[in-house]
């Protein structure tokens, strides 16, 4: 039968919006180590052709890349907010990429999905900016000197306090 | 409460939106509002708890706000708008989005422990701020309203149908990923445009996408959308399948002919154009005989008399109407097509049986339908306009006739005998099928033994490019060739020929 088919993959604009967010993360990591951008970069690139073949594991795989590289920086004394914002940059690619991938398989690269697309990266770069601006608040101007262990720990207390409320 | 509830909503908006009036056409004035809501996305999430406090009631006052403003220059008169739909099933799942997210925030957590690393233990912190976000929030349930125009409802076949698909969010909750996926007849080709879209939808918001349709002959019915919401994590997603008002498309073949049928010499008692071998009434000669009483003083021969004093009656050819009965072949073995595109071979059998209907009506005939369905397919032999619409109805929208293969089982043997119980004994039956296999000789064989003259046109959906494809067709011409054996008739009509040229090359071949 004549007409046209599905092509079961994202279309070109996830490509962008994952592009900047792992771009992002790895000049983040350059202010730590070259090695560190060189491997945030290579994670953001397997990431992509992940995005671009619709294959959810080559962009997990690519995220974890990239995420791996800013810890490389961060071990690097890389300055904490460069390694919060690049944190947040890699998770937001990786949450992008597999939003995109979700999207092509649902609705195929014809279907128009950038605002969809759009308002789901800010949605998720507004969750690790507040996050990180919280964390880096408490951490340098807080009352009290405590060491980041305890800050992380209380928040995974209230994390499951509040998923245990949900259920 | 929650199934009371969208009724109780749609009321109200009718109410609000019977002032309202829609753009003349959706698709550029919908850019328009696009383009103002896309600006939302980058307030948008800060706003997103600001909603939720001006729910209350200053929400709907203010969309009916923003369509009045854009509506204002182009607003004509049209009160529908979209209406509430019925969900018919529901399911909530998790999308595995988020799944092993954890472990990576706590084996960095300890990286940043072991190796007294601030950065990365603030990292971790990052990453904790994640799982909350993706944990926390549900699917939402969303209560939509849907409108579907139609360019046209009665196109020709052929012709190009857009569809434009209007989706409003009438609840009360943010819908931060939706994703809709038109649900289109499966005879139904889309030409351009996606069927489906996502989007954002705030409360009162609407979207809208369309497409287009290639129509086909036929009765198609639009009454359903498949949406699936997520929450804005993606973490979990609610697949619904919602029934909408319904839109159909209903697409009448032509009233056109063929070339008359050459039809077999075998008549009802009504006069019309098959000549007999029987003598009477009629314009050809055909024998002279004595005269007797009460023989039409027209017909008496009054050269004869004049030589030599005798009454001679002359008999001339009868010309007599058919009775036809068009029978389809409409089993699931007959939806053939050569090659990957085009018409299959039910479409051009019953492209065919319509010509052949028409042209025999056109002659005098009377002809009825029947076919090998699921369902029964019946009209009894008849002639005149209402008949001749009548049949135009029952190829164009029968349900039994349209383009999908059935999904139930054709019981041949028990179709046949009804039809044979149906048929008067003097009928004559065309036979519409592509002959894909042995049952469908049988049943023109046997149509044959029961006394009527069979013709079989054939539309050939054979290739003859691989050797297993080569393998079929010659089955096939040797089948045919079998019935031509038992005194069955038959067009074999090619896929690159017109019908009246298959015809033609019948006629010849049985006259000469």
């Amino acid at each position: 039968m004549s007409g046209t088919e599905i092509t079961r993959r994202p279309g070109r604009h996830s490509l962008v919006v994952s592009g900047v967010a792992g771009a992002t993360a790895a000049a983040m990591a350059l202010a730590g180590s070259g090695a560190g951008a060189v491997v945030a970069a290579l994670g953001t690139a397997a990431l992509l052709a992940g995005v671009r073949r619709a294959n959810h594991r080559v962009v997990d795989v690519g995220g974890l890349v990239a995420f791996l590289g800013v810890a490389f920086a961060a071990l690097s004394e890389a300055p904490a907010a460069a390694v919060l914002i690049g944190t947040a940059a890699a998770v937001v690619a990786w949450d992008a990429g597999t939003n995109a991938v979700s999207l092509g398989r649902q609705l195929g690269a014809e279907a128009d999905t950038v605002r969809a697309e759009n308002l789901h990266a800010m949605a998720g770069a507004l969750v690790g900016l507040v996050t990180a601006v919280f964390g880096l608040i408490l951490f340098e101007i807080g009352p009290t000197r405590q060491p980041v262990t305890t800050l992380f720990v209380l928040l995974v207390a209230g994390t499951v306090l509040v998923v245990a409320l949900n259920r | 409460m929650s199934e009371d509830d969208p009724r109780r909503r749609d009321g109200e908006r009718a109410d609000s939106e019977r002032s309202d009036s829609e753009r003349p056409d959706g698709g550029r004035a919908v850019l328009d509002e696009a383009g103002e809501r896309s600006v939302e996305p980058d307030d948008g999430a800060t706003e997103r708890s600001a909603e939720g406090t001006e729910r209350g009631g200053e929400t709907s006052e203010a969309t009916d706000e923003a369509d009045g403003a854009t509506t204002d220059g182009t607003a004509v008169a049209e009160a529908t708008g979209p209406t509430g739909v019925t969900v018919r099933s529901s399911r909530i799942r998790s999308t595995n989005h988020w799944v092993g997210f954890a472990t990576l925030v706590f084996l960095s957590a300890g990286l940043g422990a072991l190796t007294r690393s601030r950065p990365l233990l603030l990292a971790a912190v990052v990453g904790v701020g994640y799982l909350a976000y993706a944990n926390t929030t549900e699917a939402p349930d969303p209560e939509l309203a849907v409108e579907r125009r139609l360019s046209e409802a009665e196109p020709e076949p052929g012709d190009r149908v857009e569809v434009t698909v209007v989706v409003e969010n009438v609840g009360e909750a943010v819908l931060p990923d939706l994703r809709v996926v038109e649900q289109v007849p499966e005879a139904l080709a889309v030409t351009e445009g996606p069927a489906r879209a996502a989007t954002a939808l705030r409360p009162g918001a609407r979207m809208t996408f369309s497409y287009t349709l290639a129509a086909r002959r036929g009765d198609y019915r639009f009454d359903g959308l498949t949406v699936i919401a997520r929450n804005a994590s993606g973490s979990r997603e609610r697949e619904l399948d919602v029934e909408t008002a319904p839109a159909s498309v209903t697409s009448l073949a032509p009233v056109d002919a063929t070339d008359a049928v050459p039809l077999r010499g075998l008549t009802s008692p009504y006069t019309g154009r098959v000549s007999t071998d029987s003598s009477g009434e009629g314009t050809e000669f055909a024998s002279l005989r004595e005269y007797q009483h009460g023989d039409a003083l027209s017909r008496i021969d009054w050269n004869t008399y004049a030589r030599d004093k005798t009454l001679t009656t002359m008999e001339f050819r009868e010309e007599r109407m058919a009775t036809v009965v068009l029978v389809l072949d409409l089993r699931t073995e007959a939806y053939l097509r050569a090659g990957d595109d085009g018409p299959h071979a039910v479409d051009r059998a019953i492209d065919a049986t319509r010509r052949v209907f028409n042209s025999l009506l056109d002659t005098g005939d009377r002809v009825g339908l029947a076919a090998f369905a699921a369902d029964t397919v019946w009209l009894p032999p008849g002639a005149g306009t209402t008949h001749r619409a009548r049949a135009r109805e029952l190829l164009s929208t029968h349900p039994s006739l349209s383009p999908t293969p059935p999904e139930r089982r054709v019981y041949v043997r028990t179709q046949l005998r009804r039809l044979a119980q149906r048929l008067d004994d003097d009928a004559q039956v065309v036979f519409v099928s592509p002959m894909p296999d042995e049952t469908s000789a049988v049943i023109a064989r046997s149509l044959h033994v029961r006394g009527h003259a069979v013709t079989v046109v054939s539309p050939d959906p054979t290739m003859r490019d691989t050797p297993g494809r080569r393998l079929a067709a010659i089955d096939r011409s040797n089948r045919l060739n079998d019935l031509r054996g038992s005194d069955v008739r038959v067009v074999d009509w090619d896929d690159d020929e017109r019908l009246a040229e298959a015809l033609e090359r019948a006629r010849r071949r049985w006259s000469g």
